[in-house]
């Protein structure tokens, strides 16, 4: 039992790996501007040229749209993965803990101040993030120690709040209604390299909770026996609560609410590789990035020049995915 | 405990898709008509002044007052403009929340939230006539007429489908006479328009509706017939009808000569030449990015022709000049 990652976890992350970086090079290489494989090739190359439309289109369009969308597709894997083992709840998604809410929230008063323009926009989410967090761990706290289920509920009812005044601010503020509304709706549409640097910031706070893989396994088991096992539980709850909050405000500030990957990636991956973390939450990262990377090229080529919102196509690539796996994994 | 994670996740798929329909309705109202049938015609047995009105509306419905509208409810902002325009001003007796031209307007009574009108509240002013938009609002008609009002609803496709309405309502609103004027401010407006470009090259433009995601009009707007009637050439009717989202790869593979952003209730669009690769755009390189008022463009009232003419000097700045 106290051994969850029986096999080595290499053999499952270079896989996961391989996945990925196919997953890269199909993203880059086709979209609706069609440009040849040569082309492309000859632009990765080049680097970025000024004054040579098809270069702009692959440097400034393409590449960082597809880099957003892996990399918020990795921090809400992860920030799944961590919340879903916290709370031993197998619904949880990163939205769950009030953060996304508050994030909207935040986004929401900029745009309605207008201040609707980088990087208000993406430091007025994280602030609102980091408040409905915080309001959320005082609610949870009780002599120094952090209740899950408190926590969970808090961030539950602090989520509904935080929609309730959006919706409130919508109304009042009808003339923004739109800009919130398709804020919300979640996108990477029109994003560009100020969002991939924004979302860069997360790239530690992915790879933190690798050092925290033995922890998080044996929380796996309650914190009682963690407790017992030595594990400094409160501290490990804190830093990984934290971890997720930040992963989880920092997606939602560059792209909006996408649903579905930070909830169903870490099942799937579960599935595949087994709940333990050394392997779980590498790999969670290596599938959350390619599928949002994957979404993110049907959602803008399938009804070229059309786009189809992303949290749609993530939800129809792995629902399916998902229920093939769940009656697999039951066979088994 | 897993109730309260399971309404969150579908709340997380479905909340967005609703909240995607009341934008997609709202647009209905704000800026252009959906889905419907193109503008109606005006009934020409109905000019004289007494006995029954009858006219055509933008569903093709007809409607038929007995005598012209003493009390008036709107539930656009359009509708309130044009309904001031033609001089119905003072029968106006409640508005939208969004109404903000002419100044009179903004405080007329609200029958509240137009993209979800309160049926009781119309039903309260007694209006015997209400102005209605097509797409969300289209299944409020059977609900008011249920209630004894006659509905005229404004679903324009083309610049002409609005002069229609103007003068419709002018019959409608015992106000003839003012209203033929503003749609020969309107006509005039558009002949001129007409006069400038008729030789000249059609510029492919592209009208931004949203940046975030990117937006523009589509083929059966009645902001493509202006970009049409103002010398250029829509790049967003390739892309359907409506206000479909639209690819950026599409629009650099396009490289339209002229690009206009559309400034207001919907979108800032900020500095548009320093967004991320817009430098190399023609239309940057060359000077031709413009941003418009939205109320003058995407609002289907007597003001277009005020966005006729802005359009006409945004795609042929050399044929403004001339006199």
């Amino acid at each position: 039992m106290t051994r969850l990652a029986r096999t080595s976890s290499w053999p499952g992350i270079a896989l996961a790996g391989g996945i990925f970086v196919a997953c890269l090079l199909v993203s880059l290489a086709f979209g609706p501007a069609s440009l040849s494989l040569g082309e492309v090739w000859h632009f990765v190359t080049t680097g970025p040229v000024q004054g040579d439309l098809p270069n702009a289109i692959f440097w400034q369009i393409r590449l960082p749209r597809v880099l957003l969308a892996c990399l918020v597709g990795a921090e809400l894997a992860v920030a799944g993965v961590i919340l879903q083992d916290l709370f031993l709840n197998p619904l949880t998604d990163p939205y769950v803990t009030g953060v996304s809410s508050g994030a909207a929230l935040g986004a929401t008063i900029g745009i309605v101040l207008h201040l609707s323009n980088l990087p208000w926009m993406a430091v007025l989410a994280l602030i609102g993030g980091f408040a409905t967090l915080g309001v959320v761990w005082m609610a949870a706290r009780r002599r120094g120690r952090i209740d899950i289920f408190v926590l969970l509920l808090a961030g539950v009812t602090i989520s509904y709040l935080a929609s309730a005044v959006v919706t409130v601010l919508m109304i009042r503020a009808n003339q923004d209604m739109h800009a919130i509304v398709y804020w919300l709706m979640g996108s990477f549409s029109g994003r560009g390299w100020q969002e991939v640097e924004i979302a860069l910031v997360a790239v530690p706070f992915m790879i933190a909770p690798l050092f925290f893989a033995r922890e998080m396994d044996i929380l796996l088991q309650g914190e009682k026996r963690a407790l017992e096992l030595g594990v400094e539980v409160e501290r490990t709850k804190r830093i990984l609560l934290v971890t997720a909050g930040v992963l989880t405000a920092i997606a939602v500030s560059v792209s909006g609410i996408i649903g579905f990957v930070g909830l169903v990636v870490p099942h799937i991956v579960r599935l595949l590789v087994g709940p333990g973390h050394r392997s779980l939450l590498p790999v969670s990262l290596l599938v959350g990035a390619s599928l949002m990377g994957v979404a993110d090229l049907l959602s803008r080529t399938v009804i070229a020049p059309n786009e189809i919102p992303v949290g749609v196509v993530t939800t129809f690539v792995g629902a399916p995915l998902f229920v093939y796996l769940l009656r697999r994994g039951r066979k088994g | 405990m897993s109730t309260t994670g399971q309404r969150r996740g579908l709340a997380a798929v479905i909340f967005p898709a609703a909240l995607a329909l009341l934008v997609l309705g709202a647009l209905a109202v704000t800026g252009c008509g959906s889905d419907s049938s193109t503008g109606g015609g005006a009934s020409p047995a109905a000019s004289a002044s007494s006995g029954p009105i009858t006219v055509t509306d933008g569903s093709g419905a007809s409607v038929t007052l007995q005598q012209p509208a003493a009390r008036i409810v709107s539930l656009a902002p359009a509708n309130t403009e044009i309904a001031f325009a033609i001089g119905a001003g003072a029968k106006m007796v409640a508005g939208t929340s969004y109404d903000d031209y002419p100044e009179e307007a903004k405080s007329l009574p609200k029958i509240g939230d137009f993209a979800n009108p309160n049926v009781e509240k119309i039903a309260s002013f007694e209006p015997d006539l209400v102005l209605a938009a097509g797409g969300i609002q289209d299944g409020l008609r059977s609900k008011l007429e249920k209630l004894g009002m006659q509905v005229y609803v404004v679903d324009p496709k083309t610049y002409d489908g609005v002069m229609t309405d103007v003068t419709n309502l002018g019959q409608l609103a015992g106000s003839t006479e003012q209203a033929q004027q503003v749609a020969d401010t309107m006509q005039k407006a558009k002949d001129d328009a007409q006069a400038k470009v008729a030789s000249l090259s059609r510029p492919a433009t592209f009208l931004e509706i949203y940046s975030k995601p990117l937006m523009t009009a589509g083929g059966d707007t009645f902001i493509d017939d202006m970009i049409t009637l103002a010398g250029g050439s829509n790049l967003g009717a390739t892309a359907g009808s409506g206000f479909p989202t639209f690819s950026a790869e599409v629009l650099f593979k396009n490289d339209p000569d002229v690009y206009i952003a559309d400034s207001g209730s919907m979108s800032e669009p900020g500095d548009i030449s320093k967004r991320a690769g817009f430098a190399d755009l023609t239309a940057v390189k060359d000077g031709h990015v413009y941003v418009i008022a939205d109320n003058i463009i995407a609002r289907p009232g007597p003001r277009l022709a005020e966005g006729l003419q802005e359009l006409v000097k945004m795609i042929h700045p050399e044929a403004s000049s001339a006199p």
